[in-house]
Order: structure tokens, then sequence, then C-alpha cells
């Protein structure tokens, strides 16, 4: 196993911030740890490194257990949000710096770095200094310096967030790739569920320091485990309704809406009372326009050609999304009425928790 | 408008050089007088434009004083005072700003403390423990009152708390302990603020008159700011030479300053221009 968690917490005096976090990461995955800001991403991967003290728990990396291990002693590399570059020292020193306080000879320091700076592209840049580079390049440095560390866990700490849209886009293709090629373990933190989509092999999600459901990205996104990761994972977000059990029978339970005088079916075993509150969830493309289903009015339609996006308000004053394709008529200001597969429909407790 | 600029700038330039008049007008005046001869300085014809070039002063300031010493004197304390003071206060400075040890609060309390305390109200004191220690008279004796410059202390550690936290943590990543964070990082990082101070710190070490006046009483111990009162002492006061060994005296910080100057806007310039 890469990583491995065991009821790590961790507290700023009075303060709470991580709660019995316990996860696995095997060797060579790409990990993401998502959630919304001050969620304690940064803090449960700063402990990781070893900058912050861990509270409760205990940390191993490929099996060692480094709880009480100082940060250089721990393997692990890390790339800062800032990239924290040296900004007194060349691109080429900037690597170089960590094998030469290892006292690595010469030659050798020479072919790691042009190593790592040909992984980067970075061949062009080594003589000159952070300044003079661009936003990426940077970044790029920042991920050299870890490299030629040759660590056997890489940290990033929201490494994309101080680029712009297009340039973060391309960096996050070459992160991608940049696993691929050195195969070692990587834990990324990100707030930004899209980027967690595209770059995880398992994705950690977090909320106010508790682990809330770790899992391959397609599994979080078709079966949540609560609320609020049906909410965070998928963009538009997924959409929620209020409503009450009517009726359980052979794996299907019918909910009356709210307000809206419609019934909807969800395939569901769960064991919940007949006129239980309870809140359904539907993806905005499992939202299909049928008749009988319940009505709303279409503030505004976003086409984007291929994929359209409907922003609707259904009679109780709720706003939901709704996503078509292939369809070419303009739904501006018309009155709709949807419906969702009965397989498609997820029901969540009053509490949030996942009723399946 | 633009005649209300031309205006504005007219007086503007007027009064800059007014001012740069009125800075200038005791240097020059100091050297047509050190170039005098020394009836010329206080007869009736000694006028403001320069009217004899009589290196008189000089030659006999070179011949019959210790010169010499005083320059070696001063130059010998002023550079290790700046440089002890400049190490000293940088690695007190990264103490208090950057370890975590019991005290820390109290150990910079003091250092604001006794940027408060003017330095003369210690030199009855200072005199007596330099005494008692045998060191008057010696260039021991001048340096060591002197090390005590809690204001570099202080800027330099506004200036290392302003390094960003993350650049530790790389480096403490990296394997660096605090000698590595000190020297390969935080001071580089601030070379133009040790530039600064070290310019400062040499000009106040060079021009410190009180102690190292009482600190001394033979000739040939005597840095220059001292060795100026020699001049004048028998015969009256000379003029012309009182003159020549100040400009001698001003000369090599001037000299220093001028050099550093720019290196410390160059370094400025480099340590600025990478937050971004
Ligand atoms: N050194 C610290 N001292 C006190 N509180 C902290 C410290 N570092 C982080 N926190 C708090 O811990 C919470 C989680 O922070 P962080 O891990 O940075 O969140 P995230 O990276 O998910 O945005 C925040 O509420 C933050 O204010
Ligand atoms: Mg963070």
């Amino acid at each position: 196993m890469g990583i491995t968690l065991r009821n790590v917490s961790k507290s700023f005096g009075a303060l709470g911030v991580v709660h019995d976090v316990s996860l696995d990461i095997p060797t060579g995955d790409f990990a993401v740890f998502v959630g919304p800001s001050g969620c304690g991403k940064s803090t449960l991967l700063r402990m990781i490194a070893g900058l912050e003290e861990t509270t409760a728990g205990s940390i191993s990396i490929e099996g060692r257990d480094v709880t009480e291990v100082e940060p250089a002693k721990r393997e692990v590399a890390m790339v800062f949000q800032s990239y924290a570059l040296y900004p007194h020292l060349t691109v080429f020193e900037n690597m170089a710096f960590s094998l030469r306080l290892k006292k690595t000879p010469k030659a050798q320091v020479n072919d790691m770095v042009q190593e790592a700076a040909r992984i980067l592209h970075l061949e062009e840049q080594l003589q000159k200094r952070p300044s003079e580079l661009s936003g990426g390049q940077r970044q790029r440095v920042a991920i050299g310096r870890a490299i030629v560390r040759k660590p056997k866990v890489f940290l990033f700490d929201e490494p994309l967030s101080n680029l712009d849209a297009e340039l973060r886009v391309q960096m996050r293709l070459e992160l991608a790739k940049l696993h691929r090629e050195i195969g070692a373990t990587m834990i990324y933190v990100t707030h930004d569920q899209v980027e967690a989509m595209t770059l995880a092999d398992r994705i950690f999600v977090l909320k106010k320091g508790v682990l809330q459901q770790a899992g391959k990205p397609l599994d979080l996104y078709d079966d949540p485990h609560n609320q609020f990761v049906g909410g965070f994972i998928g963009s538009p977000a997924m959409n929620f309704l209020p409503g009450r059990v009517v009726a359980r029978q052979g794996g299907m339970i019918r909910v009356a809406l709210d307000g809206l005088g419609t019934e909807l079916s969800a395939k569901s075993d769960a064991s919940v009372a007949e006129g239980t509150a309870i809140k359904i969830g539907i993806r905005p493309e499992h939202l299909v326009p049928t008749e009988g289903g319940f009505e709303a009015v279409v503030d505004m339609a976003e086409d984007l050609g291929g994929v359209s996006y409907l922003h609707a308000r259904l009679a109780t004053g709720k706003d939901i999304v709704v996503e078509l394709r292939g369809r070419r008529e303009n739904f501006d200001g018309r009155k709709i009425s949807l419906s969702a597969d009965a397989g498609e429909v997820l029901l969540f407790a009053e509490d949030g928790s996942r009723l399946r | 408008m633009t005649s209300l600029r031309k205006f504005e700038n007219g007086v503007l330039t007027i009064g800059t050089f007014a001012a740069a008049a009125l800075w200038i007008f005791p240097l020059y005046w100091a050297f047509i007088t050190s170039m005098r001869s020394e009836d010329r300085v206080v007869s009736k014809e000694a006028g403001v434009l320069p009217d004899e070039f009589n290196p008189a002063a000089y030659i006999d300031i070179l011949w019959n004083t210790n010169l010499v010493s005083w320059y070696i004197n001063s130059i010998g304390t002023a550079v290790i005072i700046t440089f002890t003071v400049i190490v000293s206060g940088m690695m007190c400075a990264y103490a208090i700003s950057q370890m975590r040890f019991p005290g820390r609060r109290i150990l910079y309390g003091v250092v604001l403390a006794s940027f408060m305390v003017p330095s003369q109200a210690l030199v009855v004191t200072q005199f007596i423990l330099m005494n008692d220690m045998g060191l008057i008279n010696t260039w021991a004796g001048i340096i060591l009152p002197q090390l005590i410059v809690p204001v570099v202390i202080i800027v330099y550690k506004q200036f290392f708390d302003a390094v960003p936290k993350e650049m530790r943590e790389a480096v403490v990543l990296d394997g660096g302990g605090d000698y590595t964070l000190l020297f390969k990082v935080y001071l580089p990082l601030n070379w133009g603020i040790t530039t600064a101070l070290g310019i400062i710190t040499f000009i106040m070490a060079w021009n410190q008159f009180l102690w190292p006046f009482l600190a001394v009483t033979t000739e040939d111990k005597m840095t220059i700011p001292v060795g100026i009162t020699q001049v004048n002492d028998a015969f009256g006061v000379f003029y012309a030479r009182l003159m020549s060994v100040a400009l001698l005296g001003a000369m090599p910080v001037a000299i220093a300053y001028l050099i550093f100057q720019k290196k410390v806007t160059e370094a400025v310039m480099i340590s600025s221009g990478v937050k971004g």
C-alpha cells in the first residue's frame, strides 16, 4: 500500500480540523482530495508531508509508520500552490537544491536535473531565474524540483489554481501524462471537482474534516454515499427535491414531490415507512421533458451547441437545471413538464444519508 | 494647463537646486578652505570663489600627524563592527522570527526595549566596564560597546517574517536545516536590506565620536573623527588642515556609499521582482 491513514485527526488548539480519517492509497495511484475550501484538505496533505503534527492516529508510507518521522525523511515531495521557488536561484539550481543538500556528485546532479527538464520541457529555461518565466513554466519548475528527488509520494496542493483557465486544462493533461510516465504515488488536493474527476484514479471527498466517501470518480458520480457527495461531484450539480414516501413495493419507492402535485418512482430497497419525509436527487442529464411530469418554467437556456442547460423554476420556487442533448428548439420562457427514469432517481434521508 | 505645468516644474527645479546648493555649500567651503594657506583662510581676501590650489595642508597632515594609523584604526574597527553586527543581528533575528522556543517573545521585547535606550546614557558604565577589563586604548575597547545595534535585529526580523511560509517548508522538505535556511535562502532573499544595513552600520561606526574619544587616549589608537581633534592643539585652530583631515576622513565612506548604492538598488530589484 502506498499510503495508509488510520484514524487520523488534527486540531489547532481547540479547533478540530480533521476528524478520524482512515484511508488507503495503493502504490502508484493518483489520489485526489476534494472538498470545499476550508474542509481540511491542505491540512491532511501537510500532515502526510510532516509539515503539521498529527494530533491522533497514524500515517504510513509504503508500510513504514512515519507519524513521528521528520518531513525530510518521509521521502515525499510537495508542490505548493504558490510554487515556493527560490527566486535568487536559476531554474537549474532550484531543481538541484535538494540534491546539493544531499551532497550528490556533480555529474549525477546534472544528469538528474537534465532528465527532469526533459520530461517537463524546460531544457531551454535552465539558466533563467523564476522571475523570467511564465506561470506555467514556474509550475513546471516546481514539479521538476519534486521529480529530481525521486520521492515515494508526490503531494500537490492546488498546484494549478494560480494559472489561467486554458493553461490549467493543459497542465492537467500534462500532470496526467507525468503520472503515467513516472508511475509514483501522487496525492493531489483541489476544491475543483472537475480537476478531481479528470485526474483521479481515486477520489476522497472531504467535508468539515470528515471523509465523506472514497472511490473511483464514476462510482462517486453514479453512487454517492450522501447528499453532499451527490451535490459536490458533477457539474452542473445534482438537483434535490423534497418529498414524502407514499408507497413501497417490489424494489420501488413512490415519492410524492412536495408542492408539485406529482409522484416519482425510484428504484430502492430501503426500508422507509410510508409518510417519511425524504429528498430525491436527480442529475440534470436525467431530467427529461415528458408529458405528465412536474412542471417548470425555463428562466434561461444556455445553448452550447451539442448540449443545452435549461435553468428552470418549479412551482415551489425552487431552481433546477436540466441538461438536454441534440435539441435545437429554444426553451427560453417556456413551460416544460419533466420526469425521470426510476433507475436514475436517488433517495436521501432528511439527514442527507443515502437510502439505497 | 500646460503653462501651469511648466511653471510648476520650474518652481520645483529651482527649489531642488536651492536645496542642493544648501547641502553642497559646506562641502565646497571645506574643500576650498583646505586648498588655501592657513594665512589666507583667515585673511579678508578669502572669498567664496576658489583662488588658491595649495596642497600644503594635506602634505602637513600626511607627514606630521598619525593620519595613516587613524585610517587603519577607523577601517579596522568599522569593518569588524559592521561584519559582527550584521551576522549576529541576522542570526538573532532569524531565531526570533523563525524558530519556536520558550521566551521568544520576551527576548524580542528585550531587543525592542534596548532600542529605546540612548547609547550616551550608557557611556559612563561602559567606560568603567572597559577600563576594568583593561580594554582602554585597544580595538576591542572601541569595538565591543558598538556591537549592540538592536535596530538591525528589528529590521531583519520584519524582512524574515515577510518570507512566505511555503518557502521555508520547501527547504525543510528538501532536507535543509536552519543553517541552510538562513544562509542559502533567507539571506540571499534579503541581500538588498543586508547591503543597506551594512552601509548604515559602517557609516555609523565610522562617524562614531563620543565613545572612541573616551575609550582612546593615545594618538596612535585613535580613529579619524577623534584624530581630527588633535590637529588644532597647541597653536590654535588650523582651518585648512582641519578641513583637509575632515575631507580625507569622509572620503572612504563616500566612496563606499557610491559603490554600494548601486548594489543596493540592484539587490532590492532582484528580491522584489520575483514575488508575482
Ligand atoms: N496553522 C493553523 N492554525 C489554526 N487553524 C488553521 C491552521 N491551518 C489551517 N487552519 C484551519 O483549518 C481549516 C482547514 O484548513 P485547510 O486545510 O487549509 O483547508 P482547505 O485546504 O481544505 O481549504 C480552516 O478552517 C483553517 O482556518
Ligand atoms: Mg488548501
